[in-house]
């Protein structure tokens, strides 16, 4: 097969490319999602409860959370949120601001496992203490605006300053809240609810989504964002699905074709080899053997290449703005897994037919080749 | 060695009927050369594919050292071919990617046959050819390697069809004397329409419309129609 390389090699190209376009096609669409869920994974620290209509109920709604929450509370957080936005690979995205006191924001960024580079927010100042990947995002730094009057993604009435940078992987805008209530939409407290535990926080989850059920209370957490983002990308995962299948059925019956071409190629071969004495089924698996290699080689070259590239394009183009994309995605992988296997059965289905048609007395006398 | 009884060939051509052989009598000896002259679509071939286990008779039988070649099954034939029978056709066919040395050592029945191959392709003056791929020898040179193939292993029975058709007199002549001289003890059948390349041959047995019109070409008197040249041409 090795000696053969003129012909076997374009066909493991084609499947290495295949691989690589459809991990390619399928790590970069997971990589949207991905990064909402990035964007948004600060949520799995906290469970989120806003009055909805009548903002004076947030008193009742702490009350009955310190006394109903079914695990005890680490700490809870009173604070007000506002939207701004951030840059997805799908345009801007929305992204809360949190007013918070000075205290709670220390606790709070010491429970994202962040370290401040810089300083906190003076109460009732202009400035904001944000986090490494939403500075990349933006594109900013210390001293820059975040907010500010001119921006109407991200609106202040004044320039709001940078003045505190948090090292660590999770995103987030903190603003001190008496400046966030004075100059911020809308003017209602929200509820941060902290469990002990990852375990507890789930559970805390779970029982804010039924304890408030039809209630006039909007509940923020991780399984609910979660759920919402698997919702909004269902249709897009559709059409992927129906691209990606596209493509392997496209792909595979090139590849069919090829395999057909270049078997086709070896009529010759394969009826003098028979009329000198090889058996057919020692042909066949011979045959077979090198089509697995081409396959399984083209395959794993393929994602090789498809890795190659992903991290390529991570530290090029994802990284600097801090877009998530996972170079060894699993399911991009995965979608892969019926190329080989189509193709080797299209590949088996042209062989074992061939020799069942083949004669190779005709071959060698008919110059077949 | 080789028996044939009443063996016949018949096949479909597009609803026809085709006598390829009609009930042919023949034994090849041990380490006889036998020469089957014929015109074109006369029916050697298929006697030469009966002789060698390619083709099964339709009708009579066909043994080999004294066993059926129609009752064995197709593995056994295969095997069969491999192990003691050489085969040069018409076209000097090799596996393209394989260099000549290669393309010997895929016929050989045994693994250690290396030194033996080169050996033979230096006797057929390819020694310095070994490695070259088919398509950087030439065709007699090609043919050479098929007789080389043929050879290797040292078959018991080799089987040429036309192995000088595709090439000029000279090197057909060259061929010849390299399966006459190299075939060592086997036995060798050999097709042709040119009476000129069976030189040598122990027998020589015309056949015309699937049938043996001569035993024994050379015994009978004059030339038939179209095989070319007188007999008395035949270089012995």
């Amino acid at each position: 097969m090795k000696r053969n390389a003129a012909k076997t090699g374009p066909l493991a190209g084609v499947i290495v490319l295949a691989v690589t376009l459809i991990v390619s096609i399928v790590a970069l669409m997971n990589s949207i999602p991905l990064s909402v869920k990035e964007i948004f994974g600060y949520t799995k620290q906290f469970t989120g409860l806003t009055p909805r209509g009548n903002a004076s109920i947030v008193d009742a709604l702490e009350k009955t959370a310190r006394e109903e929450a079914p695990k005890p509370l680490d700490r809870l957080i009173r604070a007000r949120a506002s939207n701004a936005e951030v840059q997805s690979l799908v345009g801007p995205w929305p992204f809360a601001v949190y007013g918070m006191k000075q205290d709670d924001m220390r606790w709070f960024v010491e429970r994202m496992k962040g370290r401040l580079e810089g300083r906190w927010p003076e109460p009732g100042k202009p400035e904001a203490v944000v986090s490494e990947p939403v500075a990349r995002n933006l594109g900013l730094k210390m001293g820059d605006s975040i907010l500010g009057p001119d921006d109407s993604d991200r609106f202040s009435p004044q320039e709001v300053k940078i003045v505190g940078m948090v090292q660590g992987a999770e995103w987030m805008i903190l603003t001190d809240i008496d400046y966030h209530s004075a100059n911020h939409f809308p003017p209602v407290d929200g509820l941060m609810l902290f469990a002990g535990s990852a375990e507890d926080q789930a559970a805390l989850d779970a029982w804010a989504e039924e304890r408030f059920k039809g209630e006039p209370v909007r509940v923020f957490a991780w399984p609910l964002l979660e759920e919402e983002t698997d919702a909004m990308f269902r249709h897009l995962y559709r059409i992927l699905n129906v691209v990606i299948a596209t493509l392997v059925i496209v792909i595979t019956i090139m590849m069919a074709m090829l395999m057909n071409i270049h078997q086709a190629q070896r009529t010759q071969e394969f009826g003098l080899l028979q009329a000198i004495g090889y058996e057919r089924s020692r042909l066949v698996r011979r045959i077979l053997g090198e089509i697995s290699i081409v396959v399984i080689g083209g395959w794993l070259l393929g994602a090789a290449l498809a890795y190659g590239f992903m991290r390529l394009v991570k530290a090029q183009y994802m990284d600097p703005q801090a877009f998530s994309l996972n170079p060894v995605d699993p399911v991009a992988y995965l979608y892969t897994i019926p190329v080989p296997i189509v193709i080797f059965a299209a590949a088996l289905i042209t062989v074992l037919r061939r020799f069942a048609e083949s004669d190779p007395v005709a071959i060698v006398e008919r110059r077949l080749a | 060695m080789i028996e044939l009884r009443g063996a016949s060939l018949v096949y479909q051509d597009h609803g026809r009927q085709i006598h390829a052989c009609r009930e042919i009598n023949l034994t090849l000896q041990p380490g006889e050369f036998l020469g089957i002259l014929g015109p074109s679509g006369s029916g050697k071939s298929s006697l030469l594919y009966l002789m060698s286990g390619l083709k099964q008779p339709t009708g009579g039988a066909v043994e080999y050292e004294g066993k059926s070649l129609p009752g064995m099954t197709h593995s056994e034939r295969s095997r069969l071919r491999l192990q003691d029978f050489g085969f040069v056709f018409q076209y000097p066919y090799l596996v393209g990617y394989l260099s000549a040395l290669e393309n010997v050592l895929s016929a050989a029945p045994q693994r250690d046959a290396q030194s033996e191959a080169e050996d033979l392709l230096n006797r057929l003056g390819l020694g310095d050819y070994g490695r070259r791929r088919p398509h950087e020898l030439s065709g007699g040179q090609r043919q050479r390697v098929c007789v080389a193939r043929a050879l290797v292993g040292g078959r018991k029975v080799v089987f040429a069809d036309e192995p000088t058709a595709s090439l000029d007199h000279d090197s057909g002549l060259e061929v010849m004397r390299l399966l006459r001289e190299e075939r060592r003890d086997g036995a060798l059948v050999m097709v042709t329409h040119d009476p000129t390349m069976l030189a040598g041959a122990d027998r020589i047995i015309r056949i015309e419309s699937g049938e043996i019109a001569d035993p024994d070409w050379r015994a009978s008197d004059g030339p038939t129609s179209s095989e070319g040249p007188a007999k008395t041409e035949i270089p012995r």
